[in-house]
């Protein structure tokens, strides 16, 4: 559940933080370049004017408005006929709607009454006088053609009411409000998709990268394999090298599992015959036999550890987990280290409590304690001190009184093998695998271990384990 | 007392039969699951040493084999660590299980513990016929053997003695470290879940024949056994 919630979250977080995303930078200088350039283009073709259009008079229509109005030029003079019979004239009356315009604008006539939404006044915009064609929103005009009647001078025009002009005309007609309201929502939705296509597969290389990190080697970028750009080829790059990884770190953990176990199988042998030269031995030999033995145990505690790191890091071992009082493991592992604080006359003080039960492989959390303890013991001047406190979480910090740790070193003492002095001191009797153990088996269980050092000195682990029942 | 061995590492069977030899035990080795298990099902064993890691059959299928006819008590060598090896090996019937590499001592112990048991028996079917009965459940102390409703459970020696103990001391706790000791012959370690594997099979082996819930845990405790009315 919390975790589709997170995802979630994660899907949406461009929202909240839109600097943070590639894809939004991406998509808002797109939209940004889009809307602007075509913003810029309506303004510029707009400065002339708005509601009307005109383009030159051309071929047969211009031939046919000029032999009309020679028709009526005729007519006027032979027939000694007024302009306004001629246009009232059932046969041009009947064709399509004349306008005769003069330049007193009351002296104009139509041959029939234009349509409501006709605004002939609209033609006048026009400057020049060539025949042309006139487009606005709701008819288009063709003319003028200079018309001399006994009554003065006209220009002649022919009404189309119902033909609507051509789509890039009504394009060029539209207010300028919606031209630009239509380019913004194209733009976006364009440029919206531009943007996901081009970060898609740094999406999918993200998604992976951030998998295989945390351990997931099987992950691989979901790239078209059809994909022949850069990022296609990134991706397929990619995949190659997490192959590759997931390859070597497999081979290196098979090798480190199979050692092991190879190992154990001698010094099995060499423990039982110890055993059997112990029986027969006289007494100034025992020590020796005593020292082998010894020798063979720390031998099997590291190749044991080196196991369990190597499992742990693998996630091969799965969890047995138990429901379990975090105070019963605490008050185990306490006791013990109570007792090998004592043998190193150091004291160890304990504050808080953990009375809660969790889900958990009780083992592997005690080891893990064991051996933060262990190495805060190992080096402490006098005291360690424990504070174990609960939240919304299981908080445990172990601090010493010791020299702390290089800064620089810090993130590496959780390495296996890693050692802070070249010294390699063997006195303590450490494997070098302790922290690398407890730092696994605290992330096994969805936990955190993090390591500082403290203002008066000496190291300071944390150690922050959800309360979670199911695991 | 005659003891198998069944182990693939020649050198360490040789040693431990040195060894276990000068303790007084006689042993015989085989190194492969199937001669391993003929041997086993063919011969009269007082206790099995059985690996896990064998060629041609493995330890489990071994075991899983010889509990369908034989009940004789198996100690399991697992690997250190192995989790799942030993809860597997406890689940399928073994009596006690012990990680390789292992301390001769500790082995020695092991063995004496679950041996000792039987000597004890073989002393006490000598003297007369000795019964427990409660809550329906029959104990018959000389056999080795336990009753259900007068249905035999085919418990394992580890098994029986755990429920044997539990019926003696029935309506008191008693705690897993007692039964480890008393049992297993041994402490119990941290974190230790034997002896829940044992009695969880106890529990399923009585279910078979009767649901009724005898043995109660106590948590935090041990385990205790229902009187009854």
């Amino acid at each position: 559940m919390s975790l589709s919630k997170e995802n979630k979250a994660a899907r949406f977080a461009w929202i909240r933080h839109p600097k943070d995303f590639l894809f939004f930078k991406i998509f808002i200088w797109f939209w940004l370049t889009v809307v602007g350039t075509i913003t810029s283009l309506v303004f510029l073709s707009n400065l002339a004017t708005n509601q009307v259009s005109n383009e030159k008079l051309q071929g047969p229509v211009l031939k046919n408005l000029q032999y009309t109005a020679k028709s009526i030029e005729r007519i006027a003079l032979k027939h000694n006929r007024t302009a306004t019979d001629i246009l009232q004239n059932p046969r041009l009356a009947k064709r399509k709607l004349l306008y005769l315009s003069s330049e007193q604008s009351e002296n104009s006539l139509t041959s029939r009454p234009p349509a409501n939404n006709v605004d002939l006044s609209l033609i006048n915009f026009t400057k020049t006088m060539a025949p042309q064609a006139i487009f606005t929103e709701n008819f288009m005009a063709f003319g003028p053609i200079k018309t001399t009647l006994p009554e003065g001078i006209f220009y002649l025009y022919e009404i189309d009411e119902n033909n609507h002009p051509p789509f890039f005309i009504r394009l060029k007609l539209m207010p300028t409000w919606l031209k630009i309201a239509v380019a913004f929502v194209a733009s976006l939705a364009l440029s919206f998709v531009f943007s996901r296509n081009l970060i898609a597969p740094i999406t999918h290389l993200k998604q992976a990268a951030n998998k295989l990190s945390q351990g997931d080697l099987t992950a691989r970028a979901n790239i078209n394999a059809g994909r022949q750009d850069e990022l296609g080829i990134l991706g397929r790059d990619f995949n190659s090298m997490a192959t590759q990884i997931e390859q070597l770190i497999a081979a290196q953990k098979r090798l480190l599992a199979d050692i092991s176990h190879e190992l154990r199988s001698p010094l099995t042998r060499l423990k039982m015959a110890t055993g059997l030269a112990q029986m027969q031995a006289e007494d100034q030999n025992q020590t020796y036999l005593l020292r082998i033995e010894k020798e063979a145990n720390q031998l099997d505690k590291m190749i044991a550890d080196v196991l369990q790191v190597s499992r742990l890091e693998a996630k091969s071992q799965p969890l047995s987990l138990h429901e379990q009082s975090m105070q019963v493991i605490i008050t185990h592992v306490l006791n013990d280290a109570q007792f090998e604080a004592k043998q190193s006359n150091k004291t160890l003080h304990v504050e808080g409590q953990l009375d809660i039960d969790i889900q958990c492989d009780e083992s592997l959390l005690a080891s893990a304690l064991e051996n933060i303890l262990r190495n805060a013991i190992k080096y402490a001047v006098h005291s360690i001190f424990i504070k174990l406190s609960l939240t919304d979480t299981i908080n445990i910090e172990i601090n010493d009184d010791g020299p702390g740790v290089e800064p620089h070193n810090l993130a590496r003492l959780c390495e296996p093998f890693f050692r802070q002095s070249d010294a390699r001191d063997r006195t303590s009797g450490g494997t070098g695998l302790g922290l690398a153990i407890a730092k696994n088996a605290i992330t096994a269980h969805a936990g955190h271990l993090t390591l500082h050092n403290q203002a008066q000195g000496g190291l300071s682990v944390r150690i922050v384990l959800p309360i979670n029942k199911q695991l | 007392m005659k003891l198998l061995m069944i182990d693939d590492d020649t050198g360490l069977c040789e040693l431990l039969s040195e060894y276990l030899c000068a303790q007084g035990y006689k042993i015989e080795c085989k190194h492969d699951g199937e001669q391993g298990l003929k041997a086993a099902l063919n011969g009269d064993y007082a206790l099995i040493l059985l690996d896990v890691m064998l060629p041609k059959l493995d330890g489990f299928d071994v075991l899983k084999r010889l509990r369908q006819t034989k009940l004789t008590p198996v100690i399991m060598l697992t690997a250190k660590g192995e989790d799942f090896d030993r809860i597997f090996g406890l689940e399928l019937g073994a009596d006690d299980y012990i990680p390789k590499p292992f301390n001769h001592r500790e082995l020695l112990a092991r063995v004496k513990a679950i041996t000792r048991r039987i000597e004890h028996i073989t002393s006490l079917s000598n003297n007369q016929t000795n019964k427990l009965n409660v809550n329906n459940i029959i104990i018959n102390l000389a056999a080795r053997e336990a009753y259900v409703d007068e249905c035999k459970l085919s418990l394992t020696g580890t098994e029986y003695e755990v429920l044997a103990l539990l019926v003696k001391s029935a309506g008191q706790v008693v705690s897993k470290e007692q039964i480890s000791e008393e049992v297993l012959g041994r402490r119990l370690a941290a974190f230790d879940r034997s002896i829940d594997m044992h009695v969880s099979n106890i529990r399923k082996k009585i279910a078979e024949y009767n649901s009724t819930e005898r043995i109660k845990t106590m948590r935090g405790a041990g385990y205790v056994f229902i009187q009854g009315e």
